[in-house]
This record gives structure tokens, C-alpha cells and sequence, in this order.
């Protein structure tokens, strides 16, 4: 315990703040967990490494259980996530049981936090035990099966292996980093753009530009609607709230839990996709299956346990492996290199005291974000009424601090958030998957690096096949990532003419 | 036949050439992506379209032409001036701050509809004291470098 002790007032400080602002972003429809981490970063500037993890992961984890709220209450989702809160929790505020869902998603927020916190306590450093002992031929194969389990879960694989190479290639353009062992070539763009992009386009502006500006965008194409959110909250009716209602639902909140902290850990895939199978999983084991969707809080519970699991679950990759394991802990890695830290398999053994302090600030976010929202859920929920003329002028203007502060002012980070906010939001029309992009740009550098100096300097392809065991069984599980969905769909398909040739 | 295949795998790469080695791999992996979401889902889009299953489309749906190319306008004119104005008062954040009030102010009447004296009010409050807060806590108090 040692380690807690040196920590500032700052740093105590930083956990309601990060998680009240947070929950404030996801309560807000069209704003999210990332979104929030994105805006927020140029606070982190000023602060120290404990404390800016302090506020990060209370954003996180408050953004993240934000979410609930309009999804109770107006039938919006306030994250991707908080999805299949809707299915549950809506008929629940329209039976007149508002304030009673949003305490059952409120307490399931907190268990599957904690839970996903606990895997995370035991399972990274053992991942980075074995991690560790990589080298650069394991390390590619491993952003290989991350670019493999993005594609084979993503809506349309095609698209998302596009998305995650597109990505890849994006981060090339650069200079060829010397220090890196590269060669110092500028490569993949004109001769008058060498002047701005020798590192390549920042990290950080990109990250902003494609969750905060492309939002916007978003917003504005859809001409900003005004919506009447006040009478829901209006309508809230106080309701005595018992533990009770969680009665013989530990397997649900178990189960649910371990869905989102699995989710969680592959990368790229987002909360949507864990609180939507969360949700079909509890509906398929529960013994009453026709009572999901009438509103009942079995499904609130599984859908906001899992979306909280995933907290937990995409820091596991990400400090064993330096892989995010979702758009929010992409944005993370921003933060980190921001304070000199390199996250991957030393990250544990070289750093244990941030380490154990990281571990402190998640469990903190999750107890202040359940005292928060279960006391003042009413006046948290008034939120959703503040109109968007107001705030998403603000977010613009937040995203440029963002951008302009983090290399010390360069108006050409500026820029770039503008390039990759319409590309965000482009990009998304034609089939753009932004999530296994942004790993794909993340990752980039380092696959070239581990890729072109195995090959030079064992000279054959070979290598990456008969390197070791680990690499063999590396490749084993791309195999598998590839053929999983090959197999859903044959399955599917199967199924889908079993029914139209008239059977049972 | 084992020989020959090993040989198949060796690769040399010379080092003047080594900044282009991968980004080659990368679009020609990018290039036969698209072929195959060409065959995939372009060949059976431009059948439906030959058999008048469906029909070409070009015009975006549900697009607020006005505040979507307007926040475009914005945001350019925003980003230009702030750099135009700041250099006047270098390091001090002011330029961000001077133009921020305009922007936020024009923007927030772009987006509300049916504007009235009580949203005039709010809207115009919010665009003094939201860059003002901002410029204040990061500028004066955090020391962080504005425009």
C-alpha cells in the first residue's frame, strides 16, 4: 500500500471531477466517453501523471455510465454504448418505474466497474509476463491478430479490414523516423507538405478531429434538432429503491459483467456491440424471455453491467500489449505518450507505482461515480435539457485547444483536425469504420518497424511462421479470427434457407 | 522443391530503399481490398441498378445544407482568424479568446431555431463567458499555449 501514499489532494481531486464532467458528456446524446477524454485533454497539460490519470479514467468510467440516462429516459442512447439500455429501461420510465431504472442501471454500473477492474488487477500483469518476452516478429504478429479480431467483428469485414489498413497507411506518411532505425525519407505525400508532416500527422489532433469536430459535423448535417427532453425528466416520479430487485440476478450481473470486460479486451470493438450481446445472451438464458423489452430490469441490468465491464476489460490489452482496446483507450495512449510514458509489456514492471495508481483511480472512479449518480440522478438527468446550440459551439472550441496546445502551439495541428473531422465524418457515409481505423493508426509505425527489421535482419518471410511457439500459436488465432465469421455466416446462411424452403 | 521454396521467401531489403518497403505492402494490400469490396458488394449494387432494382442516387438525404456548410465556413474562418488575430498578442491566448466570442456567438444563432429575446439571451451570455472561463483557467491559470 505504500505506493497510494505521495499522491497530492490534486489527485483525489481529479476523480469527481473527471467522473461528474464525464457523466455529464455521456448523459448528453451525440456526446461520449471518448468525446469526453478528447475535449478534456488539454486539462491534462498541466498536470502530472497521477493526476491526469486521475481525471482521464474518471471521464471514462463516468462517460461511459452516463450513458444511461436519456437511454432510460428519452429512448436515446447518451453513448454507443448504453444501447440496449434503451430495450428495457425506456419501457420502464413509461410504466412509470423511471427513477427505479436508473437506480438498477446505476448499482449495474458499479458491479460490472468493479469486476472488469479485478480482471484487470490479476489478468494484465500476467499478459505482460508473457508479453514481454516478444520480439519484433511476435510484437507484428500481435498487431496483425489486432487488425484480424477488428475486421472479423466489424459490422462489414471488408470494411473494417479496409478501415484498419487505411489506417495503417495514414500513419506512414512521414518521415521514415531515424531514431527508429528508419532512414529519414519523407514518404507518401508532395514535396511543398514536408514542412508540416516530418512526424506525420500528431496522434492527438487526429483523435479530437474524428470523435469531437466529426460529431459536430454530424450534428449540423442533421440541422441540430431541438428536442423536448424536459417533460421526461419532468415526469420523473420519486420511487423508494430496495436492493431487492437485484435478487436472483447475480448470474445476470456476472455473466453480463464478463461479456463487456471479454469485449472490452478485443480491440476496436466498441460498447455498442458488447451491451447488444450482452443483452441477447441474458434474453436467451433468462427463463422468461417474452418479458424482455416489456421493461423489466433484468435487461437494464445486463445491458449496463457489460457497458461498464468494458471499462476494465480495453485497459487490459493496452497496458500488457500497447494495444487499445476500444476508441476511449485509443485516446488513453494520446494522454500517456503526452506524459512520456510508453505503454506496452514494460509498462506494468517498470512503472508499478502508476500502475497501482491507476488501479486506485479506477476503483475510485467507480465508487464516486456511483455516489454521484445515485444521489443526485435528478439533477444529473436535467442535462439532457441544455440545448445543443450552446454546447456544441463549445465542444469546437474545445477540440481547437485541444489540438493547438498539445505540440506547444502548432497552428498546422489545427489543420488536422479539420482534415480528419470531414474525414470522420465522410468517411463514415461511405462505409468507413472509425474504430478500426484509428488502431490501424495508432499501430501503424510500430508494424513497420517490427515487420521490416525482422526481415532485415533475418532476411526470410519464414521468420514469422518458425520464429518460436508463441509466433506459431500467434498465428493460429488469426486463423481462428478469420474464420469465425466465414463460419457465423455460412451458419446463418444455412439456417436463413432451412426457413424459406419451408421448414418446421 | 524445398530449396526453391525457402528461396521464394528470402527478402532482401536495401536500407536507402527501406522507407518505401512497407508503405508498398500497405496499398497494394489497400488496392486488392478494394477490388474484393468491388466484387463483393459493387458487382451485385451495379445488377440491381442495370435491372432498375434500384436507383443512383446523388443528393444526400436529410442534409441541412445551411448549418452543415455554414459550420464548415465557420470553423475555417474561425481557425484563420484566430491565427491572423493572435499574432498581435503573441503568447498571451488573447487571439483565441477575441475570436472565440464571435464565433460561439454566430455559431450557437446558426444552430437554434426560432430564436428569441430569452434565446438571445442565453446565446449571447454563453459566448462570453464560455471562452472567457476557458481562456482563463487554461491560459492565466494552467499556462497553456493559445493561439
Amino acid at each position: 500500500m505504500e505506493h497510494f501514499f505521495g499522491l497530492s489532494i490534486t489527485f483525489f481531486l481529479m476523480i469527481p471531477v473527471g467522473v461528474l464532467i464525464g457523466i455529464l458528456f455521456g448523459a448528453v446524446p451525440g456526446m461520449t466517453a471518448t468525446m469526453a477524454v478528447a475535449v478534456c485533454l488539454p486539462l491534462t497539460y498541466a498536470l502530472n501523471l497521477n493526476q491526469a490519470l486521475a481525471l482521464l479514467l474518471g471521464l471514462y468510467v463516468g462517460g461511459i455510465s452516463g450513458g444511461l440516462v436519456p437511454a432510460i429516459l428519452i429512448n436515446i442512447p447518451g453513448t454507443p454504448s448504453s444501447i440496449a439500455t434503451t430495450f428495457d429501461g425506456y419501457p420502464m420510465t413509461v410504466n412509470g418505474e423511471g427513477e427505479k431504472a436508473l437506480k438498477v442501471g446505476i448499482v449495474s454500473s458499479l458491479f460490472g466497474g468493479l469486476f472488469s477492474a479485478m480482471v484487470l488487477l490479476f489478468f494484465a500483469p500476467a499478459l505482460a509476463d508473457v508479453a514481454i518476452k516478444f520480439s519484433y516478429v511476435e510484437k507484428f504478429l500481435v498487431i496483425l491478430f489486432a487488425l484480424t479480431v477488428i475486421a472479423s467483428l466489424s459490422r462489414n469485414m471488408l470494411g473494417g479490414v479496409f478501415s484498419g489498413v487505411l489506417g495503417v497507411l495514414v500513419s506512414l506518411i512521414g518521415a521514415y523516423d531515424i531514431n527508429l532505425g528508419g532512414n529519414g525519407e519523407y514518404r507518401l505525400m508532395l514535396p511543398f507538405m514536408e514542412k508540416y508532416l516530418q512526424d506525420g500527422f500528431s496522434l492527438l489532433p487526429v483523435l479530437i478531429g474524428l470523435f469531437g469536430l466529426a460529431t459536430i459535423l454530424e450534428e449540423a448535417a442533421n440541422g441540430v434538432p431541438e428536442g423536448s427532453a424536459g417533460d421526461a425528466v419532468g415526469r420523473l416520479q420519486p420511487a423508494k429503491f430496495s436492493l431487492r430487485v437485484f435478487k436472483g440476478q447475480a448470474i445476470n450481473l456476472i455473466r453480463s459483467s464478463s461479456i463487456g470486460t471479454f469485449v472490452g479486451m478485443l480491440p476496436g470493438v466498441g460498447g455498442s456491440a458488447a451491451s447488444i450481446l450482452s443483452y441477447t445472451q441474458g434474453k436467451n438464458f433468462s427463463k422468461e424471455s417474452s418479458k424482455w423489452g416489456t421493461g423489466i430490469p433484468d435487461g437494464v441490468i445486463a445491458s449496463e453491467a457489460s457497458n461498464n465491464g468494458l471499462t476494465g476489460g480495453a485497459l487490459i490489452p493496452l497496458l500488457s500489449l500497447g494495444i487499445p482496446g476500444d476508441s476511449t483507450t485509443a485516446v488513453l495512449i494520446g494522454a500517456f505518450t503526452l506524459q512520456g510514458i510508453q505503454v506496452g509489456p514494460l509498462f506494468i514492471g517498470e512503472n508499478p507505482s502508476t500502475w497501482h495508481t491507476m488501479m486506485l483511480a479506477l476503483l475510485l472512479s467507480n465508487l464516486v461515480m456511483f455516489v454521484i449518480m445515485f444521489f443526485s440522478i435528478k439533477y444529473i438527468a436535467k442535462v439532457i435539457t441544455v440545448p445543443k446550440y450552446i454546447l456544441d459551439p463549445i465542444i469546437i472550441m474545445m477540440c481547437v485547444v485541444g489540438a493547438y496546445a498539445i505540440n506547444y502551439g502548432v497552428m498546422f495541428d489545427v489543420w488536422t483536425l479539420l482534415i480528419f473531422g470531414l474525414f470522420g465524418y465522410l468517411g463514415q457515409k461511405i462505409g468507413i469504420e472509425i474504430a478500426p481505423f484509428i488502431i490501424g493508426f495508432i499501430l501503424g509505425k510500430s508494424a513497420e518497424i517490427y515487420f521490416v527489421k525482422s526481415l532485415e535482419s533475418f532476411g526470410t518471410l519464414s521468420i514469422f511462421f518458425t520464429k518460436s511457439p508463441i509466433a506459431m500459436f500467434l498465428w493460429v488465432l488469426i486463423l481462428l479470427s478469420l474464420a469465425f465469421p466465414i463460419y457465423v455466416k455460412v451458419k446463418t446462411a444455412k439456417r436463413n434457407e432451412g426457413r424459406s424452403t419451408g421448414g418446421p | 522443391m524445398a530449396k526453391w521454396f525457402s528461396s521464394l521467401l528470402k527478402v532482401h531489403i536495401d536500407f536507402k530503399t527501406s522507407d518505401t518497403f512497407f508503405p508498398t505492402i500497405v496499398i497494394w494490400v489497400l488496392l486488392s481490398l478494394l477490388v474484393l469490396i468491388f466484387l463483393v458488394h459493387g458487382i451485385p449494387y451495379l445488377r440491381d441498378l442495370r435491372s432498375g432494382k434500384r436507383r443512383l442516387t446523388l443528393s444526400l438525404p436529410h442534409l441541412d445544407k445551411l448549418r452543415f456548410f455554414g459550420t464548415l465556413v465557420l470553423t475555417v474562418a474561425y481557425f484563420l482568424l484566430m491565427d491572423y488575430v493572435g499574432k498581435f498578442f503573441p503568447n498571451t491566448g488573447l487571439g483565441f479568446l477575441f475570436v472565440s466570442i464571435p464565433f460561439i456567438f454566430v455559431l450557437s444563432l446558426l444552430y437554434a431555431h426560432r430564436v428569441d429575446r430569452r434565446k438571445l439571451v442565453a446565446i449571447s451570455l454563453n459566448a462570453l463567458i464560455a471562452p472567457g472561463v476557458a481562456w482563463y483557467v487554461l491560459a492565466k491559470l494552467f499556462n497553456i499555449s493559445l493561439p
